[in-house]
């Protein structure tokens, strides 16, 4: 059966620690990270809602879903974005013309504009790490061992046997592009 | 082709000092670093890296790394200085040392060395030379971690809590039935590697619940939050004791077995009735109250079944079980007045009393931070009180226990026909050098170290203490505000430019292998120390370098480090300890006076500490009405810093720019202040003045500014213009005394 690599983000395992986005600067050279990390449900990071003492705050890794229909591939005139067989989105920097339509077309707004190099950039899901048998570099880096990676097709990978026994959903997304990252939300607290 | 030329070498960041340090696995071209990573461990559970550590080459690479020795040209503080050569700089250094020590005395010349966590040779070097030349070593502790050794050496007779509060976790296990992280936050600072812990036992059921005056990352993963207020949480751990014992939930044969529970104490002086005090002999041994014969018997008594409840008379002594006097404590605090202390809801610590002595067991994670209030070590024995009476201590060896850290006899000890060392807490080093007491000190050291920015009551620094120096050496990376006052600057390696031997995370201890050679003209902390003890004449201690002084500690016969080379180091982590098997069931002799733990201190009755007392904070305003400073200020730690390294680095400045004091809602809008606006905080001491966060995520009533940012980075004054240098008395004579940097009251106003 045909690969599909994709995620698994399980939000009770994530601690908002930013290590991911540090991580993905770093191994990417990217101008801004293409994992971050927002605080749910409040404009400011690391913000609770609700009055103290009756708090909650959770965190939201966000970045490209690696959709399996994508939207970003169709739209790029060049043609520099592309569907890999086996799940990823890669955009290839050297065809980019950085006409910023893909990050018009992204319904996860995970498509960022270097000013710098005049170029779109996004999460290429670290294709050249996969390709050598390694998991995503943020995957290795997440403190909480939050976000896991792995073929969604193969019933017995670690992101099916997760899917399989928590509860995980999809980020919003428009009918059809079908996204690759599943988020299993966190556990209500049960009080005492 | 090139990437061939890239090889990878295994090493440590210690940066975060303590019990966390990550293995690196470093990639280097040409003596470049290009890439670090998080190194394999035996269990795939403690390989791990965090964002300071990605950022190990932001620092390498700093822009503004110390490139070469200097000397000032300006004023103290000024920041001018001038290249010089290091022959110039080490022979600078020998002449004033042997000058001051010739009006001074040696003892008048002290090591200002930061936390031993961050490296074991860096730190044995200058411990060395202080032990060669007799002069002053300054202990680290009293920053802030001397209130948790303090309360953890009479409870448990031990430096640290954690393998008897959290030996599972340590033992790799993650099975508790419940989890009370109480005053930390392992999800940003230490004990940051019990986060995954914590989380796998949630996972698996346990129910969690976090103690803490900010809803912090790791309040967010609770079942149940309790936001306490600052410097309370012994009134806390009262009235959970008075639920548990009010409906019998305690553990009478951990009780008996592994604590002085059942030992008489005489109601009129406090003290332990002796077998002496039978009639009979002069045994000094613990007595108890056999319930079968109804009479006293020396604690070894075979058949013994001691009470641990009721009132005796002994030879005409009044007296009672010590377990009875902490049942009497606990008596006066019920969940409604712990909760007027305490702030937190009456019935939720009725219920968490409950749940704690109901469930199978309960894994304690703690730190320092509740520590550094004027009362901090009592605070610590409050919670082990809490464990010990619930029989939630590993009090039985089951891979859980730890050895010491290891020891620094071969430094200390370099040649035992020279006079020793001297040491001084860091509190006792301000009146050593503003008043001479017990001693004058005239110079400084300092070593990874920020003393100016970290330590208590900045204007005291500046206008008592660095004027009256004579001479001041800092061995630094950058010019941090400590570096500015500098006489000499050295510039000194990351951890990447040589190696050490790092005894964590534990239970392992890891090779920090130099990966790449020194930049500019930097040095290592061992190299420097050698070149100076040349010039004092004590060269041969420090043949063969760091690899000489690993080798020192790897051959000095701790136990702990049995079969551990460096050569087989060289290929990864090692146990620091022989684990017997999990199955070996030992008790461990606690090393207390009595070999038990001790809930009830005979030494500290007379300070009318022996049980767990409630004492009000020092300064924190628990009544604030009427109060000048009615504001509780405290100062947590944030992930982005580990104190104040890392506050530099860009790519986590991108991220957290700037130094925030948190308000809560309440507090702001009765001083009209609102989100992103500058205010003053202030007391007597000084101010500060920054950017206000207006947020639930602080209690109310309570401010804080997260520690670490120097001093340049507030548009005024810094954390440590508010703090104070009081010391308890009681700390000084159990240990050391600690700065209370929890325990600081403040106003804060907007700035029109």
């Amino acid at each position: 059966m045909k690969k599909r690599f994709g995620l698994v983000i399980d939000q009770e395992r994530c601690i908002g620690c930013e290590a991911c986005s540090v991580a993905c600067m770093q191994e990417n050279n990217s101008c801004a990270p293409l994992i971050r990390v927002k605080t749910e449900n409040v404009d400011q990071q690391d913000t609770p809602e609700g009055r103290f003492p009756d708090l909650k705050m959770s965190f939201l890794p966000l970045l490209c879903n690696h959709c399996s229909h994508p939207p970003c591939v169709d739209v790029c005139p060049p043609g520099a974005l592309a569907k890999r067989e086996d799940g990823p989105v890669i955009l290839d920097k050297e065809v980019c013309d950085g006409c910023e339509i893909c990050i018009e077309a992204c319904p996860f707004d995970a498509i960022l504009y270097n000013p710098e190099k005049e170029k779109a950039e996004k999460c290429n899901l670290c294709v050249h790490r996969i390709d050598r048998g390694l998991e995503p570099f943020c995957v290795i880096c997440c403190e909480g061992q939050a976000i896991h990676f792995g073929d969604l097709s193969d019933p017995d990978s670690e992101v099916s046997q997760i899917l399989t026994k928590k509860e995980a959903i999809l980020l919003e997304n428009p009918e059809g592009v079908e996204p690759s990252v599943y988020y299993c939300p966190p556990r209500a607290p049960r009080g005492l | 082709m090139e990437k061939e030329q890239v090889k990878t070498i295994r090493t440590v960041c210690p940066a975060h000092c303590g019990i966390d340090a990550c293995g690196i696995l470093a990639h280097v071209r040409e003596n470049r670093v290009v890439k670090v990573e998080p190194a394999e461990f035996p269990n795939p559970k403690d390989r791990r890296i965090c964002l300071r550590g990605l950022s190990s080459l932001d620092i390498t690479y700093h822009p503004d790394r110390l490139k070469y020795p200097m000397k000032r040209t300006g004023d103290r503080g000024e920041g001018r200085f001038e290249r010089i050569s290091w022959d110039e700089a080490l022979d600078t250094i020998a002449e004033r040392f042997k000058d001051i020590a010739a009006k001074y005395g040696w003892p008048s010349i002290g090591w200002t060395l930061g936390g031993p966590g961050a490296g074991t040779t860096k730190f044995g070097a200058y411990l060395r030379l202080a032990s060669l030349t007799g002069s002053t070593r300054v202990s680290a502790w009293g920053y802030g971690d001397a209130g948790l050794p303090c309360g953890s050496r009479v409870l448990f007779g031990a430096q640290f809590p954690y393998s008897f509060l959290m030996g599972s976790f340590l033992a790799g296990r993650a099975d508790p039935e419940m989890v009370v992280v109480w005053g930390s936050n392992p999800a940003e600072s230490q004990p940051l590697n019990m986060m995954r812990r914590i989380m796998d036992a949630k996972e698996k059921g346990a129910l969690l619940v976090v103690i803490d005056p900010r809803y912090t990352v790791t309040a967010a993963k609770a079942d149940q939050y309790l936001g306490v207020k600052p410097g309370t949480d012994t009134a806390l751990a009262l009235g959970i004791m008075h639920v548990i014992f009010q409906k019998g939930l305690q553990d009478v044969e951990f009780i008996k077995r592994h604590s002085v529970g059942p030992y008489l104490v005489r109601t009129d002086t406090g003290e332990f009735i002796r077998a002496k005090d039978l009639g009979a002999g002069d045994s000094e041994d613990y007595v108890v109250w056999d319930r079968v014969s109804n009479t006293p018997r020396p604690r070894g008594a075979a058949e013994a079944k001691p009470e641990i409840t009721g009132a005796f008379t002994v030879n005409g002594l009044e007296c009672k079980p010590a377990f009875q006097l902490l049942m009497d404590l606990a008596e006066i605090y019920p969940p409604q007045r712990a909760s007027e202390i305490t702030g937190v809801p009456a019935q939720i610590i009725a219920r968490l009393g409950e749940r704690i002595g109901t469930a199978g067991s309960v894994t304690f994670v703690t730190h320092m931070g509740f520590t550094r209030t004027y009362h901090g070590d009592i605070s610590l024995r409050a919670l082990g009180t809490v464990a010990a009476v619930t029989g939630n201590v590993d009090a039985v060896f089951r891979g859980g226990h730890l050895p010491a850290v290891l020891n620094w006899r071969p430094f200390l000890h370099a040649d035992s026909s020279r006079p020793s060392y001297s040491r001084l807490g860091i509190l006792q080093l301000y009146d050593a050098i503003i008043s001479s007491k017990p001693y004058p000190v005239k110079a400084l050291w300092f070593s990874f170290i920020n003393f100016l920015n970290q330590c208590a009551d900045s204007s005291k620094i500046i206008n008592e203490i660095f004027p009256k120096l004579e001479f001041i050496v800092a061995a630094e990376l950058f010019m941090t505000p400590t570096a500015r006052y500098a006489d000499i600057l050295l510039p000194v390696c990351t951890y990447l430019e040589f190696s050490d031997l790092i005894p964590f995370s534990y239970p392992y201890v890891q090779l920090q292998q130099k990966v790449i050679e020194p930049l500019y003209e930097s040095r290592s902390d061992v190299k420097i120390a050698a070149g100076l003890a040349e010039r004092l004449g004590f060269s041969e201690y420090f043949d063969g370098g760091e690899e000489g002084l690993i080798d020192l500690i790897l051959d000095s016969g701790h136990p702990s480090l049995e079969g551990i080379t460096r050569e087989n180091l060289e290929h990864g982590p090692m146990t620091l300890y022989q684990v017997p098997g999990t199955d070996q069931e030992i008790d461990i002799p606690f090393s207390t006076p009595s070999k038990k733990i001790e809930i009830y201190s005979e030494a500290l009755r007379e300070v009318g500490q022996a049980l767990p007392v409630y004492l009000e904070p020092i300064e924190t305003p628990l009544r604030p009405a009427g109060k000048k400073y009615p504001l509780a200020f405290i100062q947590g730690h944030s992930r982005f810093r580990t104190h104040s390294m890392f506050a530099n680095v860009s790519s986590l400045l991108a991220m957290n720019p700037e130094p925030l004091v948190e308000i809560n809602p309440q507090d702001a809008a009765q001083r009209n202040i609102s989100d992103d606006v500058m205010v003053t905080v202030f007391n007597d001491r000084g101010k500060t003045t920054l950017k206000a966060r207006v947020t639930e995520g602080v209690r109310p009533g309570v401010v804080n500014i997260s520690q670490g940012w120097w001093i340049d980075q507030f548009e005024e004054g810094s954390v440590n213009h508010l703090t104070h240098a009081i010391i308890n008395p009681v700390q000084e004579a159990i240990y050391e005394p600690n700065m209370h940097m929890n325990d600081v009251a403040v106003e804060v106003l907007g700035i029109p």
